[in-house]
């Protein structure tokens, strides 16, 4: 049951057993996570173009994200980073109750695995914390802030009560227009982050399912955790992603 | 395991070990989080403190911020996903699609994405964008308060 040595690669191919050496679910779960990895993939490269294109008027993440909760203090970054060390965290206690699955050990399976479910809330909770902040916005708001933007308002007043757009400070952000800066920092912000903070919260609760089976003895019955490794490949690629998220839209 | 009837391989038991592994599986562990916590340390402080000129806007550093950021990734798939355990074959599957699309992609935005910052290939909203954002830079240095320059641009419109 130890580790085998004894893996021909080439004799593998000949069937009776799997040439990748893995079993069938863990497989597919890292097909999923592929397939998966190719859309995040695929999200940021299109945030790199944007970004590109409007490269001279992009915002800058340290004057965007500059809050942390109970500290009225301009703190560029330390909130994100905070996140970020959480979810790090996360990812080495799923990965211990990993490793205490492979050791057979019940209970520490149910130690790491209830501290994995706790940083993952916490993150979860973080990323609501921050979207709160960055769609409420600042007291200066618009272009006195950092960067800023003009909302057109239709006033009646204008023109000699013809009426007419006129330009009014704005106030935080919305899909529409934003204080910061481009419209698509905030659309992209809100959409790669949600999507990234929904598969967090898949995975809170996928982890949430798997402790319970843990508590009432499924897979000491079993007679092996490799389930706890499985949902583990995927709390770790969340981890992963956000490595690259955090990477891309507060560091660069 | 009383859940196998066939002369399969158990794949899912392989990886199991005692306890005299896992002590140094989880020392192999630890160390890759004391890394990866001390990359993101160094990233954030840069990170934080630098205002996009001078050497804090080089490219350099950006590039270095990628790499970084690639080593970090290289750690979480080999070391706690455990694909550096897995047959090279697997290895293979998994990560030469992967790399080869991102690649490619990432080669094409870097192309299209000068290209479409091409003043001839910027569209009329765009420049619109980009005319509002820097006239308000252009504000902001020059103090003005928020009131001041809301009446000058309703000025326009009479």
């Amino acid at each position: 049951m130890a580790h085998v040595a004894e893996f021909d690669a080439k004799a593998a191919w000949d069937g009776g057993q799997s040439p990748f050496r893995v079993s069938y679910g863990k497989m597919m779960m890292w097909f999923f996570l592929v397939s998966d990895a190719l859309t995040f993939g695929g999200l940021l490269v299109s945030y790199g173009f944007i970004r590109h294109k409007y490269a001279e008027v992009w915002p800058k993440a340290e004057n965007v994200f500059t809050h942390f909760p109970f500290i009225e203090q301009h703190l560029p970054l330390a909130y994100v980073g905070l996140m970020t060390f959480i979810l790090i965290m996360s990812s080495v206690t799923m990965v211990l109750a990993v490793e205490a699955g492979h050791r057979m050990d019940r209970r520490g399976v149910t130690v790491w695995m209830f501290w994995t479910i706790v940083g993952g809330a916490m993150f979860v909770g973080s990323q609501a914390w921050e979207w709160y902040h960055f769609i409420v916005g600042t007291h200066v708001g618009g272009p006195e802030g950092h960067g800023g933007a003009w909302r057109n308002v239709w006033d009646q007043a204008v023109n000699n009560g013809a009426g007419g757009y006129v330009k009014q400070v704005y106030h935080g952000a919305t899909m529409a227009v934003n204080e910061y800066g481009v419209p698509q920092f905030a659309n992209y912000f809100f959409f790669i982050t949600g999507f990234h903070g929904f598969h967090v919260f898949s995975g809170v609760i996928i982890n949430l399912t798997i402790f319970l089976n843990v508590l009432k003895g499924t897979y000491e019955k079993r007679g092996h955790y490799e389930m706890i490794e499985k949902v583990g490949l995927y709390w770790h690629f969340v981890d992963l992603v956000w490595v690259f998220v955090f990477t891309f839209f507060y560091l660069l | 395991m009383s859940e196998f009837h066939d002369d399969y391989p158990h794949y899912e038991t392989m990886y199991n070990h005692d306890e005299a592994h896992g002590k140094k599986a989880r020392r192999t562990l630890w160390n890759v989080f004391w890394i990866m916590l001390a990359i993101t340390i160094f990233e954030l402080i840069i990170g934080s403190m630098a205002p996009g000129h001078g050497w804090t806007g080089a490219l350099w550093l950006k590039v270095l911020f990628i790499g970084l950021t690639v080593v970090k990734a290289a750690a979480i798939v080999l070391w706690f996903m455990h694909l550096g355990h897995e047959v090279k074959f697997f290895k293979y599957i998994i990560l030469l699609p992967y790399i080869t699309f991102i690649l490619y992609a990432v080669f094409i935005i870097l192309v299209e994405g000068v290209y479409s910052g091409y003043p001839r290939n910027v569209t009329r909203v765009d420049q619109i964008f980009i005319d509002q954002q820097k006239e308000l830079k252009s504000g902001h240095h020059g103090g003005g308060d928020a009131h001041a320059t809301e009446a000058a641009h309703s000025e326009e419109h009479h």
